[in-house]
């Protein structure tokens, strides 16, 4: 059977239709704008995002792409075959490191609320993975993990369906900033009153600010060089929006 | 296609069960759809009222506003609070019940696992408009709700959850002298529109009528766990108009029995 060539996945992946979840997330902006941010500040917001906690996702799935193209070289590979054949799944990650990226991750994300909207949209991820990917080691490992130790954050779940696709470290992350990007542009059009071909233009200004970022972070192989770039001020929005009763959007 | 019950990765997906012949391990999932206002969020309180005691039931609520659907539930006091949770849609109800169901699906594994075991867990639709369905992805079957306050012709207009909806209710009877609505000829309407389907013609002080709701959602269950039920697809939207630059044509998305995928502007 022929693959679907990386680009065509990462087009997947960032189409607001694929059906994961995530059109009940906002990428933080509904939290921003109820905490105050007024709608002029969403295209240097946008920016700001893309240049910091936009990175910090995109390393982490880079990082955890590397970990799983370098465990099929080594001892990953006779976990999944175990799995293969319906025996009992052996927990690699341990050895192989996935908690320390998982631990750098939510190191750099101290917001419990976003921390749980990332694994909210994990396993959205991971469901759609497992049904396109059913036979990947790394989204065997993911499923196989998750079953044991709960669920995954996204960046680490798109690092596996990179692993999987071969998707590029760098293409990997101009997709979480398009993404995230895309995400809070969408949102924004059930939030404010605009023209909707506005903030489209928002979204390549994002992306062509995290541009000089690209393959500063697509060259990350540990949980160490994940960027540590934080937002804290959407970390606290985030927060109080958690305790909202009255929003449209998961976070 | 590997055998599930062999296969770590495939057992671990929550597949609709529902199928001839396969019994089910896991809870009759009840999609409760129907435009803004005909009481969805009331049936479902006295649907647990009138089974809560003999089944073990969960709620997940759509609100568009988020958690207002599920407040009014836990203040009826129908179900332990915990036992309702609330989904945010993103503004989008349709798309949380048809197109992508995910957040509804994980929501609903999370309280089937809390509270296992589960006899029933009823998802409320954000009320949304007359062509909103649930999927068959996320629920086994579904009723479909409308009042007769929104008007007696609107049973006659039929549409995908109107006419095959596993069951219709035309709901708060009790109002029909109030806005001049025959309720036996808006019945007789929606039965003619369904090819003789379940309707149910309901008001919550009306015993006898709350008896024949419970009655139908029992069989349901029971056909359920037999693995006799098979989940059906209301269909999809209806018959609708799409502006090109020709001018714009109309459309229907059950030709030939096609799939067609395309995008809508929601």
């Amino acid at each position: 059977m022929t693959s679907p060539h990386a680009l065509s996945v990462a087009m997947l992946l960032a189409d607001a239709r694929l059906p994961s979840g995530g059109h009940a997330h906002s990428a933080s902006l509904e939290p921003a704008l109820l905490g105050g941010m007024p709608t002029g500040a969403v295209p240097a917001w946008l920016v700001g995002r893309a240049t910091t906690v936009s990175l910090v996702e995109a390393g982490t799935a880079v990082v955890t792409a590397r970990l799983f193209a370098a465990a099929s070289e080594g001892p990953l590979t006779g976990a999944s075959a175990g799995a293969s054949d319906g025996a009992q799944v052996a927990d690699p990650f341990d050895s192989f490191g996935l908690a320390d990226v998982v631990g750098a991750w939510a190191a750099r994300t101290p917001a419990p609320a976003l921390r749980d909207a990332a694994r909210l949209l994990g396993r959205g991820y991971l469901r759609l993975a497992r049904t396109l990917w059913p036979d990947a080691p790394a989204v065997r490992a993911l499923v196989a993990h998750d079953a044991v130790h709960g669920p995954l954050p996204r960046a680490i779940v798109l690092g596996a369906v990179a692993a999987a696709t071969g998707l590029p470290a760098a293409d990997t992350v101009r997709l979480t900033v398009y993404d995230d990007a895309q995400t809070a542009a969408s949102a924004l059009l059930k939030l404010e009153p605009l023209d909707p071909v506005t903030p489209a233009r928002w979204v390549l200004e994002a992306c062509a600010a995290a541009e000089q970022h690209v393959l500063r972070v697509a060259a990350c192989t540990t949980p160490e060089e994940i960027p540590a770039s934080g937002s804290p001020q959407t970390e606290g929005w985030a927060q109080a929006h958690a305790l909202l009763s009255q929003r449209l959007f998961r976070a | 296609m590997p055998d599930s019950a062999l296969d770590p990765v495939s057992a671990s997906v929550s597949a609709p069960l529902s199928g001839e012949g396969r019994a089910p391990a896991r809870a009759l999932r009840l999609g409760v759809a129907g435009p803004v206002g005909v009481g969805k969020s009331s049936l479902i309180a006295t649907i647990c009222r009138a089974l809560g005691a003999e089944l073990r039931i969960g709620v997940i609520t759509n609100d568009i506003y988020t958690d207002e659907d599920a407040r009014f539930l836990r203040s009826a006091g129908v179900l332990e609070p915990e036992r309702i949770r609330a989904v945010e849609t993103g503004a989008c109800p349709h798309t949380a019940i048809r197109d992508d169901v995910t957040a509804n699906l994980l929501a609903t594994e999370d309280l089937e696992r809390d509270f296992d075991p589960l006899d029933l867990v009823i998802i409320e639709s954000g009320g949304d408009n007359l062509t909103a369905t649930f999927s068959p992805a996320l629920v086994d079957a579904q009723i479909f709700v409308l009042d007769v306050a929104g008007g007696g012709d609107v049973a006659r207009k039929g549409g995908p959850g109107i006419g095959r909806a596993d069951l219709l209710v035309v709901n708060k009877t009790d109002l029909a002298p109030h806005v001049g609505v025959d309720v036996a000829q808006m019945v007789a309407d929606a039965s003619a529109a369904r090819e003789n389907r379940a309707v149910v013609a309901l008001s919550r002080s009306d015993d006898a009528s709350v008896a024949e709701l419970r009655a139908w959602v029992l069989g349901v269950l029971t056909s359920f766990r037999a693995g006799a039920h098979v989940a059906q697809d209301p269909g999809p939207m209806a018959p609708h108009f799409h502006a090109d630059e020709d001018g714009g044509y109309v459309h229907s998305h059950d030709d030939d029995g096609r799939a067609h995928d395309h995008a809508h502007a929601h």
